[in-house]
């Protein structure tokens, strides 16, 4: 199996609006896979659907190579983080931690353990008296001490400090390599993205916009600068993903396969960032022929 | 997930159980004594027409634990109320407003079990507590119930019948059809509207609404009501006459029939037509029922007997059951049908 997440044609409406339309794609296993769009772009509906916490309205979506957890068998495969990270306020994290000792069959109590005591806190304190780093930490910890093939996270890191934010990514960047996870997480902060993730699925308005291991994105994108030409004349297989032009110079973000040997142009590099920012421009095009990509008419 | 739920359900059973225990050291407190009044007044023991005269004696005396009897009542009627607001409403709102559905429904654990150890196990607690205040209130009460029955004289705020409408409600087997109903009532609305305090208030109004249409609508029908015409004056009645001899008649306790339950009384002729008016009698305030009865007025009643006391009452509690049950199912239906 080489896809955690699959989905063809995947919508889900609420009455009548389409939180999610039409999407299509698959999400490789092995990686750590950050989504990234504007908010509403579906991500935390496809989030949803791909943990079983919602049904889709039209399309289909296997994950793991099977339905979306609903039965014992495929919710023990996947773990799953929910946005703002809930936690029972009046427990404490030992109740916590009994809670996933009692509901999964997979629990991993010594791993759960030592996560918490990293934490410093006292395992009695109720988890409506910590701060969102901590109580983000103790709600991954469930979702991994679960041992799960394939986490789901949603926006994790939104509400955290960024000392907590990077302190997070990092302990969960650990943890997908110790445990051998395959990681989807989704963000809008596409920098704290560039951190932990080795794959990147930009999806605007239930669209894959761009998708590929992040080497391979880095590399197939590069910014051109020169005198200003608009339209810019460019060698075949090379696509304009976003242009600025000023008076005497333009500036085009684009992607191509081959090495960009155009003396008119001064090649540079483009950071993760920059590309997908440039992605999720409405007009940017529709991306079709990367080999993981999600064809979304 | 037995666990998880008992461990969230903790401050509301303890809560049930303080009250539960507060309601019986109030009625162990006053109950041996109640029990001694009616042996003092000489009810226990008593003969023939001996028996009246002790029993209104004995209401008269309890009297002064009206109090403690409306208290009682109040509690009993009231407690299905509360577990349907307090547990049944809040038991699926709460997760979903504080969003920690989605992390119980992402444990290995099917969202069908979930429900169904959250329900049986506060819906058995909420039929224990209304259980245990039943059972101790109908302790209390056996002697004003007993003497009730035996009594002459009907106007005694104790004495009322078995079939009263806060007394019928607050004894015997109901409360707990009610507390189950109110329970999954709640539980059902919460997961319609999925935040609690409107779901608080439509639990409360539909709950009060089913709570005023039973007596009135439904329990007087159960069973096919019996029907007998007895004589004006046999019958402890009241009956008032206008200026143009029109009348009205109101029966309060049938002859021979202590406790029974009067549904309507109809004045009707010799031939067992209906009347209203009796020109004759027009003027005659004082002697109101000794004229109808010359008039040959006799009363047609229609009632339920005393002995179907205990078929109302379990049939009544096996009708909240059902319901509450297809509410639960319904809950489970809706729960998968459209994953939240």
């Amino acid at each position: 199996m080489t896809e955690v997440i699959e989905t063809a044609g995947l919508g889900k409406r609420y009455r009548d609006v389409w939180a999610l339309s039409d999407c299509t794609l698959s999400v490789p296993a092995g990686h750590v896979v950050g989504l990234v769009g504007p908010n509403g772009a579906g991500k935390t509906t496809l989030l949803s659907l791909a943990s079983g916490l919602l049904a889709p309205s039209t399309g289909t979506i296997s994950v793991l190579g099977g339905p979306p957890p609903t039965g014992p068998a495929q919710l023990a495969r996947v773990g799953f983080l929910a946005q703002d990270a809930p936690v029972y306020a009046g427990l404490s994290i030992a109740e916590h931690l009994k809670l996933g000792a009692r509901l999964n069959p997979r629990w991993d109590a010594g791993l759960a353990r030592a996560r918490i005591s990293r934490l410093d806190v006292d395992p009695r304190r109720k988890a409506g008296k910590l701060s969102g780093g901590q109580r983000a930490q103790v709600a991954l910890t469930l979702a991994i001490a679960k041992r799960p093939e394939l986490l789901i996270l949603d926006e994790p890191v939104a509400s955290l400090d960024p000392l907590a934010r990077r302190q997070f990514l990092q302990d969960l960047m650990e943890a997908a390599s110790e445990q051998e996870l395959s990681v989807v997480l989704s963000s809008h902060l596409i920098g704290d993205m560039e951190r932990v993730c080795d794959y990147l699925i930009v999806l605007v308005a239930s669209r894959v916009r761009a998708a590929g291991p992040v080497d391979d994105l880095l590399a197939t994108h590069h910014l051109l600068t020169g005198p200003r030409q608009d339209p810019p004349r460019l060698p075949a297989g090379v696509r304009v993903i976003s242009a600025s032009h000023t008076d005497r110079q333009s500036t085009l973000l684009v992607h191509a396969t081959e090495p960009v040997l155009n003396p008119a142009w001064t090649v540079s590099g483009v950071g993760l960032e920059d590309m997908a920012l440039a992605y999720m421009r409405q007009d940017a095009p529709l991306s079709r022929d990367h080999h993981h990509l999600g064809v979304c008419k | 997930m037995t666990w998880l739920t008992w461990r969230q359900f903790r401050p509301q059973t303890a809560a049930a159980l303080a009250a539960l225990a507060a309601f019986a050291v109030l009625l162990a407190v006053t109950g041996p004594h109640l029990a001694s009044l009616y042996q003092t007044d000489g009810v226990t023991g008593c003969r023939g027409a001996g028996c009246g005269q002790a029993a209104n004696n004995f209401l008269s005396d309890a009297g002064r634990y009206q109090v403690v009897y409306a208290l009682g009542v109040a509690v009993i009627v009231l407690a299905p109320a509360i577990i349907g607001l307090f547990w049944g409403a809040p038991l699926i709102t709460r997760e979903f407003e504080t969003g920690t559905f989605r992390l119980a429904w992402t444990q290995t654990i099917t969202r069908t079990r979930w429900l169904a150890t959250k329900l049986a196990l506060a819906g058995l607690a909420a039929i224990g507590v209304s259980l245990g205040f039943s059972l101790t209130f109908g302790w209390w009460t056996a002697p004003i119930g007993q003497a009730a029955r035996l009594a002459t004289d009907s106007s005694f705020p104790l004495g009322m019948g078995p079939f009263s409408l806060l007394a019928f409600d607050a004894h015997g087997i109901v409360p707990v059809g009610y507390a189950a109903f109110a329970f999954t009532l709640g539980v059902t609305v919460g997961l319609l509207l999925r935040r609690t305090i409107p779901a608080m208030a439509l639990t409360l109004a539909i709950f009060a609404a089913a709570q005023v249409a039973m007596p009135l609508a439904v329990r007087p029908h159960l069973f096919p009501a019996e029907h007998t015409t007895v004589a004006v004056g046999s019958v402890d009645a009241t009956a008032h006459v206008s200026g143009n001899g029109s009348f009205s008649l109101g029966v309060r306790e049938l002859a021979g029939q202590p406790g029974a339950w009067v549904l309507s009384a109809q004045a009707v002729n010799a031939a067992g037509q209906p009347v209203s008016s009796v020109p004759a009698c027009a003027g005659q305030a004082q002697h109101t029922q000794s004229c109808l009865a010359s008039q040959g007025v006799q009363i047609g009643v229609t009632y339920q007997p005393t002995t179907r006391y205990w078929a109302i009452q379990w049939t009544e509690t096996a009708i909240y059951l059902v319901i509450a049950l297809a509410l639960a199912g319904f809950c489970f239906w809706r729960l998968n049908l459209r994953r939240s």
